[in-house]
C-alpha cells in the first residue's frame, strides 16, 4: 500500500511502499509540483529503483525552473539506498531520527 | 517455500507478503529484510520489463539455512540476460547528467551477498543470498 498527499503544513507526505506498481500514482501528484517542495518520508517504509526514478524525473523537471525537492524524515534503509545511488549530491536529504 | 507469480507489476504486493511471511517466521533480522525485498522486486520487475512478449508465470522460491536466506527466481521461454554482468553507474554525476533507470541491478549487485545466474535452453534462473544480522542495507 502506498499513499501520497499534501500534509497540513503543505509538505507532500508519502507513506507505505513505493514500488514499481505504485510509481504511476506517485507521478500523478509529483507532476503537479511546480515550486520548491518538501517530501516527508516519515511513514515511507520502502522505495525501489522505480521510485528513485520518479524522484529523479521530478527533480530534473524542477531544476529547469530553479526549483528543487527536499526530502525529510528518511528512514535508515531508504537513506542507505539514497547513499548507494549518489542521491545525496543531487537532493537535499534529512534523515529520520531513529 | 515456492510460489508462481503472474508476470505483472501487480504481483509485487503479493511477492512482498510471500517473502515477509517467510522472513518473519524465520526471525530474519529487520535490517536485512529490506535488501531481500528490494532484490526480489528489482529482479522480478527486470524479468517483466525485458520479456514483454512472454506470458508464463515467474517461479519464486525462498529458503533459509545457516542464518542466510536464498532466493531463486526462474522464468521460461526467455532470452539470456545475465544479471551478474557488472553495472557501472556514475553516482557522482551532476543532476543534468543523470537519467532515470539503470539503478536496479546496480543496487542489488551491491546489496546482496551472492548473485548467480544460470541459463539453459530458454530457462533463466537467478539466485541470490543474503545473511541476516547485518548493518543497515
Amino acid at each position: 500500500m502506498f499513499e501520497i498527499g499534501y500534509g497540513d503544513d503543505g509538505d507532500i507526505v508519502c507513506s507505505g511502499r513505493l514500488d514499481a506498481a505504485q510509481c504511476e500514482k506517485a507521478l500523478l501528484l509529483m507532476n503537479e509540483i511546480a515550486d520548491t517542495s518538501t517530501l516527508d518520508f516519515a511513514s515511507l517504509e520502502y522505495i525501489s529503483s522505480a521510485g528513485l526514478g520518479v524522484l529523479l524525473k521530478t527533480q530534473k523537471r524542477l531544476a529547469e525552473s530553479g526549483a528543487a525537492l527536499k526530502i525529510i524524515n528518511v528512514n535508515n534503509h531508504i537513506h542507505d539506498v539514497f547513499r548507494y545511488s549518489g542521491f545525496h549530491s543531487i537532493f537535499d536529504i534529512e534523515a529520520k531520527e531513529e | 517455500m515456492e510460489r508462481a507469480f503472474a508476470r505483472s507489476y501487480d504481483s509485487l504486493a503479493a511477492i512482498y507478503e510471500f517473502a515477509e511471511k517467510f522472513l518473519a517466521a524465520h526471525k530474519f533480522s529487520e535490517p536485512a529484510r529490506f535488501p531481500v525485498h528490494l532484490a526480489m522486486e528489482e529482479l522480478f520487475t527486470n524479468m517483466v520489463k525485458y520479456n514483454p512478449d512472454v506470458t508464463g508465470d515467474i517461479d519464486v522460491s525462498i529458503t533459509a539455512s545457516d542464518n542466510k536466506v536464498t532466493v531463486i527466481l526462474q522464468e521460461y521461454g526467455v532470452d539470456e540476460f545475465d544479471v551478474t554482468t557488472p553495472i557501472k553507474v556514475d553516482t557522482d554525476a551532476p543532476l543534468d547528467a543523470r537519467t532515470p533507470g539503470g539503478l536496479g541491478l546496480f543496487l542489488i549487485q551491491n546489496l546482496v551477498d551472492t548473485l548467480d545466474y544460470e541459463y539453459d535452453d530458454g530457462r533463466s534462473r537467478v539466485i541470490f543470498t543474503k545473511k541476516s544480522g547485518i548493518k543497515h542495507v
